[in-house]
């Protein structure tokens, strides 16, 4: 079964197209890595899935149902989305983060009841954030803000995930955490959408990878027939040095010693 | 957070209780003609509870939905495009009927589109954007309202009430039915703001986490522009423009009961009445004659929001 179709969408931020029939098809159950350079158009192609940008042209299908028919709450029950930036104006609790989650399913004048409050402790319970429930969110640090954030995610019980940049600014052990956590969602039959410019995080986790560029689809397979020396050079314009991670055999990247450009 | 709810309630409860009581008690005019007197400071003390609730919980939600602690009817100039409407339906001679209300909610909703539209650069709204653009307009807005005031033979004195905010507006047998309707407007009005409390708390996280999580957020501002438009509109008719009060009482609230929008809303409607009769019971009595609102509300708003910008913003 599909998860998540796109078929001939066209779309851009001004008369110039960034995406132009562009295809792409998720399988449910898959762990997707998106990478490409800044400008790509990975973050472009999350809102179109999640319904925050309109495609002029084109299908998207969300678990087989047009995502143009499906309303909001209907599309925040099948993907939930985990931002790069989770600014905050007011001080909530994190319990009511991740009740915010809940919303989906909540009437306009109801209030969450005891089903709403076990999917918060189960959520925060699977990030292991559990006992920063009553902590406030501006107070706690970056990777367990991120870890509510996801939390939040969770809370709507969604089939798909889709997560931007989720572990640029985390330190490695909260990138590991992380990427466990996704390990286990997926595993647990969540569809994962992994968007990184860390290509080593989404070689090691997932099981294909998506390089962008400009808007095309330049290679969508498994992470060894993508990143290769070859295609990271034509993409990114820079010599890496391509070897394997000693456990998993995955390919990893290294930049050479003249990092810097070979004037 | 949760045990200082009820002691908030009943601090909260107590204000607006005795500040009633001090705005019946006292004022100029003795107690020579009872039932007189009385009957004029029972209709300042509704207007009060009215406006200064309004105010409150439209500051509030305004707050919440722009994820902008600086916003408030005053600061985004919509106070004064409501009094601009407001004097234009006055010098035009349409005192009566619900002419005044009407020109004070179009010129609230004009203006909270425009300062909308001014600060929206590539679909953000930014805090400074926000507040710069409602500054710039209350600045137009009030040379307007001079403007007007003079064009159509009124005195300096109306204008400055209208620009600055009073409660003694004279009400005639229409008037009194009138604002019984405004009344009962502005308590629907704030019931609905209050039914989105939810989906305001989600807006806090921005608009597109807003959206991920099923809040359309476009219904929402709509929504939220144009209640609140309607009450500053036709409270401002009546009390002229007041400042500080919807900037400052939801941050007062927020202290006391956290951010949640189901507690902010109620408890500011309770504060803002409160404050805004205490200011009252200042303005008309430390000077013969009185003074107009917003001398009283900023001499003590502008102490309170320098704590707030200094520890808190």
């Amino acid at each position: 079964m599909k998860a998540i179709e796109l078929s001939g969408i066209a779309f851009g931020y001004d008369e110039r197209l960034l995406f132009e029939g562009f295809n792409l098809d998720i399988d449910a159950g898959e762990f997707l890595g998106v990478i490409g350079p800044n400008g790509a158009g990975k973050s472009t192609l999350l809102r179109l899935v999640a319904g925050l940008l309109r495609p002029s042209r084109g299908s998207i299908r969300i678990g087989e149902r047009d995502l143009g028919v499906l309303n909001r709450r209907e599309v925040a029950r099948a993907v939930g989305v985990v931002l790069q930036e989770n600014p905050f104006a007011f001080d909530y609790t994190v319990s009511d983060v991740v009740m915010m989650g809940r919303n989906p399913y909540l009437g306009r004048f109801q209030s969450p009841g005891k089903q709403d409050r076990g999917a918060v402790n189960s959520s925060l319970e699977f990030v292991d954030a559990l006992f920063l429930r009553d902590k406030r969110i501006n107070a706690i640090s970056a990777g367990e803000r991120q870890r509510v954030v996801l939390a939040r995610a969770l809370a709507q019980e969604p089939g798909i995930l889709m997560l931007d940049e989720a572990t640029s600014h985390l330190d490695i052990a909260h990138q590991q955490l992380i990427a466990r956590i996704l390990v286990q969602l997926n595993r647990r039959g969540k569809t994962v959408v992994f968007l990184s410019h860390d290509l080593n995080l989404a070689a090691l986790y997932c099981s294909r990878i998506l390089l962008l560029d400009r808007g095309k689809a330049i290679a969508c397979d498994v992470p060894e027939r993508v990143i290769t020396a070859e295609l990271i050079r034509s993409v990114y314009g820079v010599e890496p040095i391509v070897t394997r991670h000693p456990e998993s055999g995955r390919p990893q990247v290294m930049l050479p010693v003249a990092a810097a450009g070979r004037e | 957070m949760q045990r200082r709810l009820l002691p908030g309630w009943v601090g909260l409860i107590l204000l607006l209780v005795s500040a009633a009581a001090l705005s019946v008690a006292v004022g100029p005019g003795g107690f020579t003609n009872f039932r007189a007197v009385m009957d004029l400071r029972l209709l300042r003390l509704a207007l009060g509870i009215i406006a200064g609730g309004v105010l409150a919980v439209v500051g509030a939600s305004l707050q919440g939905l722009l994820q902008n602690p600086l916003a408030d009817p005053f600061t985004m100039g919509v106070a004064s495009g409501a009094a601009l409407g407001a004097s234009l339906t006055l010098v035009l001679g349409r005192t009566a009927g619900a002419f005044a209300p009407v020109g004070g909610f179009a010129g609230a909703l004009v203006t909270m589109l425009v300062v909308y539209a001014l600060a929206r650069v590539r679909g953000r709204v930014t805090v400074t954007g926000l507040v710069l653009a409602g500054v710039i307009m209350s600045f137009l807005f009030s040379s307007l309202v001079i403007l007007v005031m003079i064009l159509g033979r009124r005195t300096l004195g109306e204008a400055v009430y209208m620009m600055m905010g009073h409660l003694g507006a004279i009400f005639t047998g229409t008037t009194v039915w009138l604002f019984g309707g405004v009344a009962v407007l502005a308590v629907v009005g704030c019931a609905w703001l209050f039914s989105m409390s939810r989906s305001l708390d989600i807006m806090s996280s921005g608009e597109e986490a807003a959206e991920t999580l099923g809040v359309d957020t476009q219904r929402v501002t709509k929504t939220v522009f144009v209640i609140s438009s309607v009450l500053v509109g036709v409270v401002v008719s009546f009390t002229g423009a007041i400042s500080f009060v919807g900037l400052v009482v939801p941050h007062l609230v927020r202290m006391l009961f956290g951010p949640e929008h189901r507690r902010v809303l109620p408890g500011s409607f309770v504060a803002g009445a409160g404050i805004l009769l205490l200011s009252d019971v200042l303005a008309r009595n430390i000077v013969p004659g009185g003074l107009p609102l917003s001398i009283v509300t900023a001499l003590v708003g502008v102490p309170f929001f320098i704590y707030l910008l200094r520890s808190r913003l």
